[in-house]
């Protein structure tokens, strides 16, 4: 996990090649060619295929159940995207979806990342159990969360009443104002342990003699943190953020184990409803549409968070 | 495996000792199946198909067991991928989309010269065939009936099981009263709640669309005012049990699992649901020994959900004619009885238990779903109980939602008459 | 460290606090789990659920164990989820070494662009074209087509945290072994793998614990029993009409155990691997 960015080495070898510039700029273009060559192969056959078919499909008629309907659509499938009335509540959500349980991870990552980089007892013990829910099937893990958050028999619900932390048992998936919320919950639950892993790592190579120079200063923990810990967990943090948003944005598992979308469509993002388009109303075309959008909007992210690096560092990126 | 064909072929002539016709290759079948291992129904077929190999030692059925949650992706996914199995389970609501992506095998020849065909009872074989052509073979009957807790009923001095929507409202509320617990239970959401729904529209004499003289479907609500107003009703009526305390307010959101659970439990104490809550009979006995079998309540008719479970058969199957001597023995009497005594499609095969006889008498009372695309209707009868229950919106602009939205899922499906 | 008693105390104080609740959080729904696959069928649905069981039974593993085939699931994940990480470590080693050695060739700055592109897709829409994609290859129903599916979703962060690791690898060291006449792939294979080795391990654990979790692609992809692999096998106990939790539970405890046991033995070097890949970000 490490951010995207230039390295000492390229700006050696650019002295290099200063010196033989064209036999070795072809010697350098072939060996970056064989390197990449049998992952681009990967690309090409299992994503590039599969995506042109979509891209395809985005443009044309192409229902299940329908067959009368065939041929170019022009730009129809966007427009039946656009005319659906879940379409920008649930643009909404995704954004409300990604941010809560990214921030969440967040937080999370970042509270355990700094307690376990603390020089205490039994260290390697709790560093083994935060990873736990990372390794739990999210299916399995959804609907585990399911069962124990129902009102009836749910154990947690039972035991928080019990504990006198809520007046009687609360239905959190069943609710329009709680189920989207109850459910980033859990993905937080299970998705935080990689941004602790991460952030851990990062925290126990801050050189040492920073902190305790700072600390003859006599800056505070929370000043030593702020000013000189956090700087470093910069790049780290800037990737896992970004990484996450793709993923959690395009994240559909959980969501579809716990709620489907529901209750009346609470819960429904855009990965729901592009299911939905394809599973349900056998729609393709409209769900390659919305498929290209979802892209176009996560390419935005992308050039937004790429200009922000490359401004707030002054370091380029790679690529 | 050809060197083992003609190895195991050698082998059978050695044996039978005369030039006997070379045996045929073993015949593989594909069945999808969506069981759960532990149950009664799961042990009883695996033990009737290993029986039916052995008697017909040149055909093999390669049986998958599939969660159900996924079995609708996976299918689709093989029929786009032009590799289906030959058989599986599968829900009666996707028999109008299968059928329209032209991936079922007609049966209507085979049927014509099958014997035990007058043995099925004729709303099933009717329920499975379109436009004249047999599409799927029955599996089991999922009859609703209504299932009572008569305990709590005793308590709170109600002598029978209510037998119309308004004794059900006032039935509810007394349980309520006397024992503190809810009265009945809903699925507000999942594939069980558009199953309920169907049956409240059926009861007060509305259906979802209806089939028009040029062959195609169309929901007929907004041009009657009378049946507008009936089904207007039956969104009413959903409200009155939420406003009522007749219902948990969480039923709302409720799926067939929480209704289920709940009143194996003995949480609250009726329900509309089928004969396979026997199987909670084992896992809560003390709070279902009581349970009493009857009659869903109604309001203009009695009906209810017909759920004719059928058995898919694929048109890209190899083995048509192996296939259907497959399919049709599990309609036999023999796999029936072991498998489905209580809930089979053949009406020689039931038991006099509640979990049998109890739900058949209701057969003829059943009502199915139009054999279109229903992956969107379904969806829009979730939304329908969203709107009234969760957002409280007004049922005659519930019921008109619903009209529209169906007859535009039918125009998105090319099955709009008219269009 | 040059700090006073009463800060080390409280901060000591405060980080136990934090990892306590952190620890209850991580473990409670998997004990959750573990308990439900130990108790019968009349505990397991209960209206006042406990983690005392009155009846403790060893009935749900025993039927998960010897009832269905639970072990050839087990075999065919660790073949599946093995082979999907050794593959994609081997494209990915020479991927991210590219994209740490010449980032600034077209070729490189194409390919990583393409595979940050691909994190960008629903897995949903892929379904179909991949499942056609295998049948005209005939790998449907084979470890090979799940191998390479796993092997297309874990390339690309494989190559990226690997870029990471191998940044850190000093270019001197290159430098001088070139003078030395060592190839490019012997530097790799002598040199740079070595050194790097802790962030490999991190990496390949990463990309097994993918794998290991993975349910739509390993159920769609897969006909056949005997080629089933673990999550689709855990998932068949969520039945039509009944869910039976402690046979689910039995079988995910099963699944999540020798994966936790794994992490738990190798955190030391997982530890140590991110580390040197983080260094200087």
């Amino acid at each position: 996990m490490k951010a995207l960015v230039d390295t000492p080495v390229a700006t050696r070898l650019e002295a290099a090649a200063r010196r033989d510039r064209g036999a070795r700029r072809a010697a350098l273009g072939k060996a970056a060619a064989v390197c990449v060559a049998p992952a681009a192969v990967f690309l090409l056959v299992l994503i590039a295929y599969p995506l042109s078919r979509v891209f395809w499909s985005a443009f044309h008629y192409v229902n299940l159940t329908n067959p009368t309907v065939s041929g170019f659509a022009r730009l129809d499938n966007f427009t039946t995207v656009f005319e659906d009335e879940h379409f920008w509540p649930s643009l909404w959500r995704t954004c409300e979806w990604t941010v809560v349980s990214v921030v969440g991870e967040y937080a999370l990552g970042l509270a355990s990342a700094v307690a376990l980089a603390q020089p205490i007892r039994a260290r390697s013990v709790f560093r083994a159990i935060v990873i736990i829910p990372w390794v739990i099937p999210i299916v399995v893990a959804g609907l585990n969360w399911t069962w124990m958050l129902t009102p009836d028999y749910g154990v947690l619900n039972i035991w928080m009443v019990k504990l006198g932390l809520m007046a009687k048992p609360y239905y959190w998936l069943g609710n329009l104002n709680s189920a989207l919320l109850t459910v980033s919950f859990v993905n937080i639950w299970r998705s935080f342990p990689f941004y602790t892993i991460s952030l851990l790592a990062a925290l126990l190579s801050v050189p040492r003699e920073i902190l305790e120079s700072a600390a003859m200063d006599a800056a505070g923990p929370i000043r030593r943190f702020v000013y000189i810990t956090m700087p470093e967990l910069k790049i780290v943090s800037l990737t896992l953020i970004f990484i996450h948003v793709i993923w959690t944005a395009i994240n559909f598992d959980f969501i579809w184990v716990m709620t489907q979308g529901g209750p009346y469509n609470a819960s429904e993002t855009l990965p729901i409803m592009i299911y939905r388009y394809a599973m349900e109303d056998f729609d393709v075309g409209a769900a390659s549409a919305l498929a290209m959008m979802t892209m176009g909007f996560m390419l935005a992210v992308f050039f937004i968070y790429w200009y922000g690096a490359r401004s707030s560092s002054r370091e380029s990126a790679t690529w | 495996m050809k060197r083992l064909t003609i190895g195991l072929a050698a082998a059978a002539l050695a044996v039978c000792g005369f030039g006997a016709p070379a045996l045929a290759d073993p015949v593989t079948l594909h069945f999808w199946v969506a069981w759960s291992p532990q149950q009664a129904d799961a042990v009883g077929a695996k033990k009737e198909i290993a029986a039916y190999e052995q008697a017909h030692p040149d055909v093999k059925i390669d049986v998958q067991n599939i969660t159900y949650d996924a079995l609708h992706d996976k299918l689709l996914t093989a029929l786009a991928g032009g590799d289906a199995p030959d058989l599986s389970w599968g829900l009666p609501e996707w028999l109008g989309e299968l059928s329209r992506m032209g991936a079922l095998r007609d049966m209507t020849e085979e049927a014509k010269t099958w014997p035990d065909r007058s043995a099925i009872y004729p709303n099933v074989i009717d329920a499975l065939t379109i436009d004249g052509h047999l599409l799927a073979m029955p599996h089991y009957l999922g009859i609703r009936a209504l299932l009572v807790h008569e305990d709590m009923l005793k308590a709170a001095g109600v002598a029978s099981p209510p037998k119309t929507w308004d004794e059900l409202i006032a039935d509810s509320q007394a349980i309520k009263q006397k024992t503190g617990k809810f009265g009945f239970g809903i699925a507000g959401t999942g594939v069980r709640s558009p199953q309920e729904l169907i049956m409240y529209l059926a009861q007060n004499g509305v259906s979802l669309a209806e089939r028009q003289p040029d062959g195609k479907y169309r929901n007929t609500w907004l041009d009657d005012k009378a049946k507008l107003a009936n089904a207007t009703d039956v969104f009413a009526f959903y409200k009155n049990l939420l406003d009522k305390g007749v219902i948990n307010p969480d039923g709302a959101s409720w799926g067939w699992e929480e209704e289920d659970t709940n009143f194996g439990l003995g949480q609250y104490a009726m329900v509309i649901d089928g004969a396979w809550m026997e199987s909670r009979e084992t896992q809560n006995p003390e709070a279902m020994k009581d349970v009493t079998i009857s009659a869903p309540p109604y309001k203009e008719k009695p009906a209810t959900f017909f759920e004719i479970n059928p058995f898919y058969v694929y048109k890209a199957g190899k083995h048509p004619k192996e296939t259907w001597d497959f399919v049709a023995f599990m309609n036999g009497k023999e796999f029936q009885e072991a498998v489905h005594p209580n809930n089979s499609p053949r009406s020689d095969v039931t038991t006099d238990s509640k979990w049998g006889r109890g739900f058949t008498v209701l057969a003829p009372t059943g009502v199915v779903f139009p054999p279109v695309p229903l992956g969107a209707v379904t969806r829009d009868m979730i939304e329908t109980l969203g709107q009234t229950l969760l957002k409280n919106e007004e049922p005659e602009a519930v019921a008109r939602w619903l009209a529209a939205s169906i007859n535009k899922d039918l125009k998105q499906a090319g099955e709009l008459s008219g269009n | 460290m040059v700090t006073s008693g009463f800060e080390r105390r409280t901060r000591a104080g405060a980080t136990y606090a934090t990892l306590a609740l952190f620890a209850v959080y991580c473990l409670f729904p998997f004990l959750w789990m573990v308990d439900t696959a130990l108790k019968p069928p009349g505990e397991v649905r209960s209206l006042n659920p406990t983690f005392w069981i009155v009846n403790p039974t060893l009935e749900n593993f025993r039927h998960v164990l010897t009832d269905g085939n639970f072990l050839a699931y087990f075999r065919n994940s660790v073949i599946v989820a093995g082979g999907a990480t050794a593959l994609s470590l081997m494209i990915a080693i020479f991927c991210g070494y590219a994209l740490s050695r010449f980032p600034r060739e077209p070729i490189t700055r194409t390919v990583g662009g393409a595979l940050l592109m691909s994190q960008m897709i629903p897995g949903v829409l892929l379904l179909a074209p991949i499942y056609i994609l295998m049948r005209e290859l005939g790998l449907l129903s084979t470890y090979r087509a799940l191998i390479i599916v796993y092997c297309t979703f874990a390339i690309p962060l494989c190559s990226f945290m690997l870029k990471g690791f191998f940044d850190g690898v000093p270019g001197e060291l290159e430098d001088a072994a070139e003078m030395d006449g060592c190839s490019r792939f012997g530097f790799i294979y002598r040199i740079l793998l070595p050194l790097a080795a802790p962030g490999i391990l991190a990496t390949a654990l990463f990309c097994f614990v993918t794998a290991w979790n993975e349910f739509l692609f390993g159920y769609v992809l897969i006909n056949d029993e005997a080629r089933r692999t673990l999550t689709p096998g855990i998932m068949v106990f969520k039945g039509p009409h009944l869910t039976d939790w402690g046979a689910l539970m039995a079988a995910a405890v099963l699944a999540v155990v020798p994966v936790a046991v794994f992490f738990v033995y190798l955190q030391r070097f997982l530890m140590e691997g991110l580390t040197t890949g983080a260094v200087k970000g």
